[in-house]
Parts: C-alpha cells; structure tokens; sequence
C-alpha cells in the first residue's frame, strides 16, 4: 500500500486539481449551454483550437509512455519495469483526458454513435478514434494484467500496446498529413515527426514519474534509479535532437519551397504571429535549454526532471502551434480581409479552462492512484 | 438511355457586379445563419489591380464546388458526409458529430458550422428546390446572371453547351478533386 | 476586420434579438424572424397552406417582380418573377432581403404616442383611435391657428399608396407637399424637359457606347440598366465611366476616369466642341428637329479639349477620342444621365448640356439611343378636392426658376418654414419619408422639426424621421398590403401591384385606411372624398381592361410588348414650345437663365479640406435599410474613404477613427484607406450614425452624411446639391 503521509502539500495539490477540474466542469456546462461558437474561440478559419492540440499532446504522450514503457518487459531491457505500471497507467490516464478534450471539442459527441453503425473507413479520424478506443482497452488490460502478475497476458497485451502506440500516434499524424488542403500539414512528415515527439514526451513525463515518485516520498534514490535516470536522460536527449532535425528541416522546406499554404505559417511560426511561441516555448523551453540540461556531465536526477518538465511544456507548445499554424493561412484568400493575410486565433477562457481541467484530471487521477493502489514493482521477480 | 445526372454551375465572374444578391438569397432560402462568416457562398473583392487612377478590380462569386473526389467526404468518421444523386455532396445534421475535420478537408473553405443546426452545412445546389423543379436561388436570384445551372450529362444543357462553346477552369484543380463548379475564361 | 470581431458582432445580435423576444428561441437568427412572425398577432395564418403570391418590391424604386413563397402563414422566402421583364427576372440583395422587414423585431408594431421629449425616445403604444384622434385634433388645431398650409405633407413615391396621402394633403386643403424628386432627379427631368419636352430612357440594352457620368449602376441599381449595362451584344459595347470613385461600375467600365467633381460639364461641352468642329453631328436630325443649333457652335466654341482638361482633368486627347468615337458609334451611342442628379448647384445646366449632346447625335428615339417612355395608360382614381378660400399659395413658390406644383423644393422649403415666411408651418405629416436622413443638414431639418407644433409619421420601422415624432403610426409593410396598380413607363412599359402575403403582423395598417381614418375625423368634407375601398380603386384602374387584372393575378406582372418600338416621336410635334428638340431654351431666356449651358467651376476646394461625396450602396436603399438584418450582416457600418497618398501624407492609418467635420456638423467613424477616391474627396455610404435607439442592429455605427452636407441647392429646379461640401478630416 501505499506510504504517502498525509501532508498538507498533499491536501493542497488535491485541492488545486479539484479546483482546476470544477472550473473545467464550469466551462464545458457553459460552451454545451450557450454552444461552443459563442463559448470558444474557434471559428470558420480556425476551426481546431486548443482543445485539439490538447488532444493530440495528451494522446501522442500516451503513446510515448507505452513506447517507452514496453521496451521494458517487451524487449526486456529490465531497468524499466521499475516504471512499467506507472507507465500503463499514466498513459491511460492520459488517454482518457486526451478523449476528454477532444469530447468536449465535439459538438455532438453522442453522434459518435454513427462511426459504428455508418463508418467511413477512408476516415482518418475514424481510424484514429477506432485505434486509440482499442489502444485504451488493451492498455486497461495491460494494467490489469501488471498488477496482478499475469505475465502471460502482459507479454501479449505490452506487445500489442507496443504494434498500437506506433500505429495510433501515426494515423493521428495521417489525419494532419492527408489534409491535402492544408499545406503546412500535408505530406508524409507529419507521422514520423509525431511518433518521435511522441518519444520526447513519453520519456520526459516517465522521468518525471520517477523523480516525484522519490520526491514526494522523501526517498533516496538507489543506484539502480540513477542508472535508470541517466538512461532516460541520454534516450531523451537523443530523441530531443533527432527533434531539432526534423524542426529544422521542416522549417527549411517550408521557406525553401515557398508553397502558397506552407510558407506563411512557417514564416507565422519563426518572425509571425507565433514566433514567440516558437522561439520561446519550442526552441528554447522545449528543445534547447533541455538539450543543453541533458549534455552537462554532473547532470543530477533533479535537473534531468527539469529537463524533462521543460521538453514537456515544449511540447505542448508545439502540439499548439503545429494545429494553429497549419490553419493560418486561409483558403479563400481576399475574403476575410484580414490585415495581414492570415488568421488569428487565441483560445478562449473556456478553452483554457477546459484544456486546464483535462491535464488536471490526468494528474488527479495519477496521484489518486499512487495512493490508492500498489505501483511499487517487486524488484526482485524480475531481476 | 440517359445517365444520371451530374449538376454543374459554370460562372460567368466577368459578369459580377458584388451585389451580394446570391448570399442573401442562400441564406433566406437555406436559414443561414446572418453572420458573414456563416454562408454558403460568398463573393470575393479581388485585389485592386494597379494603383490610383489606373485601377481594375474583379469579383468572384464562389460557392462549394460538388467535388467528384471530395476531401469532404472521405474523411467524415460518421458518413454524415454524402454525395446523393447528381453528385450533390451533402451533409446529414443528425449524424454530424462537429469534428469539423471536413472544414480542414475542403481546400475551398466551402463548409461552416450551423449553430442553428448544430451541424456542419455547406451548399447543397438547393436540393430541395431541384426536386420542385425549381433552380438554385442563387442561380434564380443573380441580376446578371453570372452563374448557370444544369445538368452536365445532358449534352444539350445550357451549362454543357457553356463549357462547350467558351474557355473555363475550376479552382485549385492540382488537388485532384474534380470540382464542378467552372469559371468561364 | 477578423472573425472574432465579426463573432462579437453576431453576439450582439443574438443578445438584443432574445431579450426583446421572450418568444423567441435562443441561438437562431432566423427563428427569431419567425418567432416574431407566429407571434406577430396572427392568430390563425391567412394562408394556411402553401402559397405562392404574385407581388412587388418595396425594397427601393425599381418595383421588382416578386413571388412571395408562404408556408403557414409565414414568409419563407422571396424569389423574382420570371414573368417580370423590367427586372430580367432578379431580386437584388435587398430585394431578397424583404423578409427581413416583416420579421425585422424593430419593426413598428403599434400606434405611439410620444411620452418624452422630442428626440428622447420615449413612447407609450396607443390604441389606433386614441392615436387617430390625436392627430386629426392637432391638423385641425395648426389649420385653426395658422391657416391650413400651416400642415406640411411630406412624403416620397414607392408604396403605391402615397397617392392617398398626397390627396388627403389636398382634402385637407394644404398646397404644402414636399417630396422626394428635389432630393433626387428634379434637375436631371428639367434639363431635359426642357431640351426634349420629355425625359427619354436611354435604351442601355442596345447602346454600343454608353458614357455615364457618376451614374453608379452597379450599385445604385436600376433596372434593366444596371443589367443590360453588362450584357451588351457581342462585346461591340464599350462602357466610359466618370466617377471620382472607382466604384463597381467603374471595375466594370472599358475606361475609368476619376473626373475632379462638379466637371463634368466641362467634359461634355468639350465633347459637343469636338463634333460641331469636327461635323460630326447628325446634320439631318439637327436641321429637321432641333432648333438653335446655330446658337450652339459659337457658344461652344471656346470649351476646347485643352480647356476641358484643366478643368475635369482628363486628357484632351481622350475627350477627342471619346468623343469622335461617340460620334462614330451613333445612334446607337448614349450618354446616360443618370437618375440622382442632386450633385452640384447648377445641376440642371450639366443635364441640359447632356441633353444637347445626345440630341447632336441624333440618337432620339432609335434602337440604342435616347427612347422616349410609353406608359401602359391604367384608369385614375379621381377625388373632388373641397375648396377652401383662406389657403396661401406654396410656401416656396417662387424660391427657384421651376418649382413642381406636387413635390415643392425640399431644401428652400425648410429654409422658409425656418424664416416663418411668408407663414409659418407648425404641423407635420410625414409619410414613407425618412426626413432626417434623406434632406441635407440634419441639424437644420431638427431645427424645422423643433418649431412644429405636431409631427405625426406614417413608417413601418422607426426612423430618425419617426423617432423625433409625436405620433408614430405603423403602416403594414408592402408584403402584408393590397396594393394599387402603378404602372410604370419605360421602354418596355409595365403595370405592377402588390398582394399581401400574409395578414398583417401587430397593428399594422395599410396606408388607404389610416388616410380614411384620419379623413373621417377631419370632417365630412374630407371625409366624403375617401369613401371607397381599395378593391374599388383597383376596378377602377383595370376599367375596361379586364386582362390587366387577370395577368397580375396569374404572372404578377402586365405588359403588352415584349420588344421596344421605336420612333413613335418622330415627325411628331415634342412636347416643347417649339414642337423640336430645343438646344437653345427661349424659356430659359425669357426667365433670365442661361439659354445655353454655360460651365461654371466648381468652387476650389479649400487647403486642408476634402470634398464629400455621398452615393448609393448596392446593399442598402437610401437611409433606410441598413438595420435590415440580412443587409446590416454584409455591411455593419459605413467608413470614410481617404485616397491612399493622402491617407500617408497625413499620416493617417486604414481603420482609425476620425471625425469628419463641415460647416453644419460633424460626424466620426471609421477610416477606409483606398486608391479607389481623389485625393481632393472623401466618401460615406449613406444609411449609418442614425439617431433612433428603434434601429438597434445600426444605431451606434458609422456616420451620417446627411448631417455633415450643407443647404445648397439648383436654382433653376430646386433640386439639392449634395456634393457641394467641404470637411476636414482629424484623428478622433
Ligand atoms: N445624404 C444623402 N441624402 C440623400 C441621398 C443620398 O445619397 N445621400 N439620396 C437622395 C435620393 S436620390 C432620394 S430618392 C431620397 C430618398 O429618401 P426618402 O425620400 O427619405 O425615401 P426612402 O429613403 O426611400 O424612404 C424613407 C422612409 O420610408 C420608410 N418606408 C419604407 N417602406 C415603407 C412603407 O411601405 N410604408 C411606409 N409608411 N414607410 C415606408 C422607410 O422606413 C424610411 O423611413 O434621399 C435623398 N437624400
Ligand atoms: N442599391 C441601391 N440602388 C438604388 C438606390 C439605393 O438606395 N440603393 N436608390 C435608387 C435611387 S432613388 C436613385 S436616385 C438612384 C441613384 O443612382 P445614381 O444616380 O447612380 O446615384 P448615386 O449612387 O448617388 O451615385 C452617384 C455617384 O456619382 C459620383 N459623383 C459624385 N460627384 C460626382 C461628379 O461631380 N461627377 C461625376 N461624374 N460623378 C460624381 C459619386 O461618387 C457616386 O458614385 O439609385 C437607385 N437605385
Ligand atoms: S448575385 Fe450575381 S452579380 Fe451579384 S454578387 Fe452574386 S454572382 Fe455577383
Ligand atoms: S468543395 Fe469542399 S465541401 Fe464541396 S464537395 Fe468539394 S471538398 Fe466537399
Ligand atoms: S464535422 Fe460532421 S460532417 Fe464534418 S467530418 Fe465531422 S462528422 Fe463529418
Ligand atoms: S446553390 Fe443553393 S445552397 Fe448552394 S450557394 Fe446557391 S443558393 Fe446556396
Ligand atoms: S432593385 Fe432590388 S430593392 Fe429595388 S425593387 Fe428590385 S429587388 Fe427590390
Ligand atoms: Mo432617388
């Protein structure tokens, strides 16, 4: 069982989420009563918002949990199945506040009803809403299969959950790559780049998993953690610069080929209207100053867990710019009359809220069942 | 035997004045909501050409082009999406579940999102005003007749004898969506 | 403007639209209009089932073929009639958006009686009796004190009911009608009458050369000019534009030219210089039917093309050009006179050197040229005015050169209600007028309203004009009237009348029974005069032609030719003193005017300031339609146009407030930085800055160019000139 005293910070961390989750509950009563074009800040030209970008970083770090968790007792590296319920849960938890963003992002999301009695299997969100609805069972499975020691249908379920946190953050990146109308996304790069941000995140948030779970409990961390950590730290790093590459490159050919529909939410991203989301909240938060926290040889778990916290906050920020951008530039050129050429948009307080209230939920929950269930892995049974 | 159908407006854009006629006809005929940025046509002032005093200035009316390939379609996970008879693309409110990937599919923005209906809705050709016999109110209402209504696989149409007799293009042909909506040139 | 401004903007709407209907749903624009229609007092649907009605437009003058689709009661949608060949079978924007009217939530619905102020807004709603009493006691009351012209009737044509107005203005006794032509046209139909005896319509379908002259039809539409404008045949047409705006008819022209305003007189003597010089003119035609032309050639003998280009600014070389081509491509070649011709204060003198240039050519009465009206002749519904011995001559006889009997001279009218010369005007009957907006100088036209000692408003939505009003009486709106038959002349003549769709929302009345009404209690003399029905007006009118009625019923529209005839005038006797086109004017001699259009400059714009331009808006009619919500979506609020080179001169930035000041007011709204304007004019649409809390959608946007354009007007036909005003432009 668990051995988290009851502290105050405790009290207070579980306050703040609850907060976080009413006001979230606040905000979707509102934008279902007064309907989400009143409610959000999305519209005819930017008609994903923040909420999807919520989504596709919440789904896609799930992914990378799974990713990271099954090389674990996949391919048997067994540092990490020290983390490997730890893992499975976050990422269904995850999961869960992914579909919780996209559900209140849907203006109807009974109708969903109509994805099984009328699918469209040319759909890719059909297919991305099938596979990660699927992911979720075999995940849930896999839970239960790690808790209660079934080794048999852990191998089966972790590698199945392996062949899925491949497929799915691919088919998500396919529902961007296929928009053939929108350049920016459009193209067989958008699913290589979001299964290896996909690692960045799954890696990022399982060394946080690891830091806070000795923080929180006051514990010195074992010889055995710190390799584990270190180990982290260097897949991390690697996976923030095969990153840098792929951004780089984007933005090259964004600019090099001058593509009416790529070029402007490239140059949006690096000297427009989200360059400073760019500069600072990708490059600089999310790739580089953890890039340069990793390299340091007397790199300790805490500033890897900075690291790590950083590279995550990047990566929404680039969940957020990647959606957003690739909706700037508007198909109609002269209609909207807009000053410069493109469209703005900045999310709502009901978007915000909710976008708050889902990561709230994951975290409410995480920590619920730290202390609720035992995530502990006996060492011993499998070293 | 004839064919089915296949509907068609080729516009005459040399013709448009920007009287807006068509949008307020659209929206009385299909309750579109008032809001400019809700209609499902739109008429577009093209840049000015030139600079004081040598000007010219074109509009272009526009609306959704009834894709034979439409974006629009493939990608709804409910086929609340749908093309009916004459290549109509048409949306079914009911099974519209608002994931407005559809708007991001449609390379000419030809889709908005009704809060009246709660539904993604975009032009139908006015189906309901084909099926009494009637043409499309913007096609009906136009003061100059920029735009003319028919059926393509009837050699004899108005709009065949159109495309036949004059020069024309579709939008954004390199996306492969075969548009039947056509500009006279 | 982004989206979210425009979201903003829909909020708005909702917003006031929910409140005041507790009916209404919530979310729905359109639900709202029908709401309001279900609600709308109409117990049980006129028209239960499906129906289809034959009527006409009342959005603005052109009276448009309209088949009103009706489903349970309520107005679904307007569609043209096909049958309506005026029209070519259309509706325009606002033509569409009639429904609008009906369900507009601001539209009037009961009598009011003011409670406040003047101007304050307050009303309490009164029964029709209550109301009707008040006004026939305050008519009486001003009659009592002042003599009976002590009540002016101001009015404007459109509803096919004005006629009841003006005869109850006549029963009543008052001479003291003002309408709407010496706002508009009245100088254009006195240059040529008096050089035609008639004002022609130029037959644009067949013109090969058609040069106009800030005739905006692309925008201010009139039918079928605006359409046949483009259809031309076979691309032989070619279409010369003078306009200091590049307006949509100027995107449309062959060639463009930003014409210094107020020249334009300029340009057409230099053009008559080059065909007399150059004897291009139809010799025959001139010898046979035109007198004076001997007069003319010394005349124009020194407006040369050099001239000319000093003064309008186009090159010398292009007026020869254009006028030798003019020459060339006649008869069939036209040079359009427009309909608004309140431009500058000698207007009538431009339209008379118009005329004369079109008469050179000889394009009178052919295919492609200068067409005289036919007019389908329906029966008259005739009244016997009582004779009263105490009632003075107009207030404004004598104020200009030629002063119509029926429709008065807006603006020296107001100048003499404001002298209380040579009496005084204390009572004011206002029908299908919006005063406020329409006469030049509001605060001036305030002033005239504040000395009555009775205003009563005849409308359908509260206007400026209703809102400073003491009783507001709500006429029904044309798709919920029977109409009379009003036939309209043209090259194609036809005869229109409207249905009503549905019953009449609220209390709403049609405009023959308030005139009865107020009739009855103005005594039996009066009151005789208005014993009939307007079915009996009708059979009236179709008297003797049975099939008039039965077209109307089965196709909305009658007409007898579907292809034009052409020359009926000729070798006939013109309706002139001398029988003949007259390009020297004896009467205008006689009367001490110019017998010859002799230019005048237009005065310099002084340092500093810019010249205001007002014009149509394809979107709205006059000041009337922009809180229409269908209408008021495309175009929220209107802005001032600065030429783009001056805007950066001045250092002045698109979208900036700035306020617009002349010498009678000042106004401020948004700034459009554009190449489409002189750098010596600005420009507003017309309709915006209203002053009546009832216009909820429009109130609070834009400016309004009434309040800024000066008291200036023709001398020869009284008709305003509203482009003779200056404004400085500051950053608000
Ligand atoms: N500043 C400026 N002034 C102008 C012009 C301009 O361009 N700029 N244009 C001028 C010209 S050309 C003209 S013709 C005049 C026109 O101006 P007005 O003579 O004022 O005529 P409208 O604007 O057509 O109609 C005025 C009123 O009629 C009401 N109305 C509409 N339908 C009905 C109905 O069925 N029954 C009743 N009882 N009322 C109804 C409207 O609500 C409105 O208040 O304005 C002139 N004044
Ligand atoms: N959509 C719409 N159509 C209408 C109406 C409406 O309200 N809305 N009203 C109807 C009525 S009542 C009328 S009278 C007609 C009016 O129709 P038009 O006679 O076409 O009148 P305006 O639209 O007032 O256009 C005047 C134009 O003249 C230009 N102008 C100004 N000064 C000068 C000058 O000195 N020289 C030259 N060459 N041009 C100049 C202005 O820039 C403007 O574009 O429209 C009718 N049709
Ligand atoms: S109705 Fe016709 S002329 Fe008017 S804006 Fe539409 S397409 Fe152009
Ligand atoms: S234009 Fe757009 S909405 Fe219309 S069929 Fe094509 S893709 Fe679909
Ligand atoms: S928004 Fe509606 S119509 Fe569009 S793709 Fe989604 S479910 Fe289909
Ligand atoms: S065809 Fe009908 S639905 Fe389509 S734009 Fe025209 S009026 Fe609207
Ligand atoms: S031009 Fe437009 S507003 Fe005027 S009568 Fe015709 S449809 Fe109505
Ligand atoms: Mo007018």
């Amino acid at each position: 069982m668990s051995t988290i005293a009851k502290k105050p910070g405790q009290l207070l961390w579980f306050a703040l989420l609850s907060l976080c989750l009413i006001a979230a509950a606040g905000a979707a009563g509102y934008s279902f009563m007064v309907g989400h074009e009143q409610a959000f800040n999305v519209n005819r030209g930017v008609p994903w918002g923040i909420l999807i970008a919520t989504y596709v970083f919440l789904a896609i770090s799930c992914s990378g949990l799974c990713l990271i968790s099954s090389l674990g007792h996949v391919f048997g590296f067994h540092e990490f199945t020290l983390i490997s319920k730890r893992a499975i849960l976050l990422a269904i938890l995850c999961l869960m506040g992914a579909f919780g963003a996209i559900g209140l992002d849907l203006e109807h999301p009974f109708n969903m009803i109509y994805t099984l009695l009328s699918p469209n299997f040319s759909s890719g969100i059909w297919w991305m809403g099938t596979i990660y609805g699927i992911y979720l069972g075999i995940l849930v499975v896999e839970f239960y299969a790690l808790m209660t020691d079934n080794h048999k249908l852990s191998i089966v379920t972790g590698s199945l959950g392996f062949l899925f946190a491949i497929a799915a953050p691919s088919v998500l990146g396919s529902v961007f790559g296929l928009t053939l109308a929108r350049p920016f996304w459009h193209g067989s790069f958008m699913p290589v780049y979001i299964i290896i941000t996909a690692l960045v995140s799954g890696t990022a948030l399982i060394i946080m998993v690891m830091y806070f779970h000795h923080f929180v409990r006051n514990l010195e961390m074992d010889k055995q953690d710190r390799r584990l950590i270190r180990l982290l730290g260097r897949i991390l790093a690697l996976m923030i610069f095969v990153l840098i590459f792929s951004v780089f490159w984007n933005v090259i050919v964004g600019l090099y080929g001058k593509q009416p529909g790529h070029y402007e939410p490239v140059m949006a991203l690096i000297s427009g209207k989200l360059s400073l989301n760019f500069w600072m909240g990708e490059i600089i938060i999310g790739l580089v100053v953890p890039l340069l926290l990793l390299m340091r040889h007397d790199r300790t778990p805490f500033s890897t867990m900075m690291a790590s916290l950083l590279a995550l906050i990047g990566m929404f920020f680039m969940r957020y710019d990647m959606t957003i951008a690739g909706q700037l530039y508007p198909l109609r050129l002269q209609e909207y009359g807009l000053e410069d050429g493109l469209f703005s948009y900045s999310p709502s307080l009901s978007e915000v809220l909710i976008v708050i209230g889902c990561l709230a939920f994951s975290a409410f929950a995480y920590t619920l069942a730290e202390k609720l269930l035992k995530l502990d892995t006996d060492r011993e049974q499998h070293s | 035997m004839k064919k089915d159908k296949r509907y068609a407006i080729v516009l005459d854009t040399r013709r448009c004045i920007d009287c807006k006629a068509c949008t307020v006809a659209c929206k009385t005929e299909n309750n579109v909501p008032l809001p400019e940025d809700t209609c499902r046509n739109w008429v577009t002032e093209e840049p000015l050409r030139g600079s004081y005093p040598n000007l010219g200035q074109s509009f272009a009316p526009s609306q959704c082009n009834q894709c034979e390939n439409p974006p629009c379609n493939s990608v709804c996970p409910t086929s609340a999406t749908g093309i009916t008879e004459g290549g109509i693309v048409t949306v079914n409110p009911d099974k519209c579940i608002g994931c407005k990937y559809c708007m991001l599919a449609c390379p000419y923005d030809a889709r908005y999102y009704n809060e009246e209906t709660g539904a993604i809705d975009k032009c139908t050709f006015c189906i309901q005003r084909l099926a009494v016999g009637r043409i499309p109110a913007c096609v009906e209402t136009c003061p100059t007749k920029v735009r003319t209504f028919g059926d393509l696989n009837d050699p004899c149409s108005e709009v065949s004898i159109l495309l036949a007799k004059n020069r024309h293009r579709v939008l954004k042909p390199e996306l492969g969506t075969k548009p039947f909506l056509f500009y006279l040139i | 403007m982004s989206l979210i401004n425009k979201k903003l903007s829909r909020r708005r709407f909702l917003g006031m639209s929910s409140c005041t209907l507790a009916t209404a749903v919530v979310g729905s624009q359109v639900k709202v209009l029908h709401a309001l229609a279900k609600n709308g007092d109409v117990t049980t649907p006129q028209r239960g089932k499906d129906d289809d009605v034959f009527t006409s437009c009342g959005m603005c003058v052109n009276k448009c073929g309209v088949i009103a689709r009706v489903r349970n009661g309520v107005i679904e949608k307007l569609d043209p009639n096909p049958n309506f060949i005026k029209s070519r079978a259309m509706l325009c924007a606002r033509g569409n958006a009639g429904v609008g009217v009906v369900y507009d939530p601001d539209r009037l619905k009961y009598p009011l009686i003011r409670t406040g102020k003047r101007g304050e807004g307050k009303f309490r709603r009164a029964g029709w009796k209550e109301a009707l009493d008040l006004v026939a006691k305050k008519m009486n009351e001003v009659a009592e004190k002042y003599t009976r012209a002590g009540v002016m009737f101001a009015s404007t044509e459109g509803t096919y009911q004005d006629h009841f107005f003006m005869q109850l203005a006549e029963c009543f006794g008052s001479p003291n009608n003002v309408r709407h032509p010496t706002l508009c046209l009245s100088s254009n139909i006195q240059g040529f009458m008096a050089t035609f005896g008639t004002n022609p319509t130029p037959d644009v379908l067949n013109a090969d050369y058609i040069i106009m002259s800030g005739a905006n039809r692309s925008e201010a539409l009139i039918t079928p000019d605006s359409i046949d404008m483009l259809k031309g045949d076979g691309g032989r047409r070619k279409l010369i534009y003078l306009d200091p705006r590049f307006t949509k008819t100027a995107a449309k022209a062959d060639q463009w030219y930003p014409i210094k305003a107020g020249t334009d007189l300029a340009f057409v003597l230099a053009m008559i210089n080059v065909i007399v010089n150059e004897g291009l003119y139809n010799r025959t035609f001139v010898k046979e039917n035109c007198v004076g032309f001997d007069k003319l050639v010394p005349h124009v003998r020194s407006y040369t093309p050099e001239w000319a280009e000093r003064e309008c600014e186009i090159p010398a070389a292009d007026i020869r050009r254009i006028a030798r081509e003019f020459a060339l491509a006649a008869p069939k070649a036209i040079y359009y006179h427009g309909r608004r011709s309140s431009f500058m204060a000698n207007d009538t003198q431009l339209r008379r050197g118009i005329a004369i240039l079109n008469a050179i050519i000889g394009n009178w009465d052919v295919k492609g040229g200068m067409v005289p009206n036919s007019r389908i002749k329906i029966g008259r519904h005739d009244y016997l005015a009582p004779w009263y011995d105490d009632v003075p001559d107009r207030l404004d006889a004598g104020s200009v050169a030629y002063l119509s009997e029926n429709d008065g001279a807006w603006v020296p009218f107001r100048d003499r209600v404001l002298a209380g010369k040579p009496y005084p005007v204390k009572g004011m009957m206002v029908y299908k007028q919006n005063v406020l907006a329409s006469v030049p100088d509001r605060a001036r036209s305030l002033k005239m309203m504040d000395q009555m000692d009775f205003i009563c408003t005849i409308d359908i939505t509260m206007s400026d004009t209703a809102w400073y009003s003491d009783v507001v009486l709500p006429e029904a709106t044309y798709l919920e009237r029977q109409d009379p038959l009003e036939s309209i002349g043209g090259i194609l003549p036809v005869v229109v009348w409207r249905q009503p769709c549905i019953k009449a929302m609220f209390e709403s009345k049609p405009n023959i029974w308030i005139m009865k009404e107020i009739a009855k209690r103005l005594g039996n003399e009066v009151a005789e005069q208005f014993q009939f029905t307007i079915e009996e007006v009708i059979q009236t009118q179709v008297k003797g032609q049975p099939q008039i009625l039965k077209a109307l019923q089965t196709q909305g529209v009658y007409y007898e030719k579907t292809d034009p005839t052409y020359g009926r005038t000729l070798g006939k006797r013109l309706r002139t003193k001398s029988g003949k086109v007259e390009i020297y004017s004896e009467k205008y001699a006689k009367k001490g005017l110019d017998p010859l259009p002799v230019y005048e400059a237009p005065k310099t714009t002084p340092a500093g300031k810019y010249r205001l331009l007002v014009g149509r808006h394809a979107f709205f009619t006059h000041g009337t339609t922009s809180n229409n919500p269908y209408l008021n979506a495309i175009m929220p609020e209107n802005t001032l146009w600065l030429n783009t080179e001056e805007a950066r001169r001045r250092g002045l930035q698109n979208g900036m407030r700035v306020t617009v000041r002349s010498e009678v007011g000042a106004q401020t709204l948004k700034l459009e930085v554009t190449d489409k304007i002189r750098p010596d004019c600005v420009y507003m649409a017309h309709g915006f800055g209203v002053l009546s809390k009832g216009l909820r959608t429009v109130y609070g946007k834009g400016g309004c160019d009434a309040a800024l354009i000066g008291s200036s007007y023709d001398k020869i036909s009284g008709n305003a000139a509203l482009h003779e005003t200056f404004v400085q432009i500051e950053r608000a």
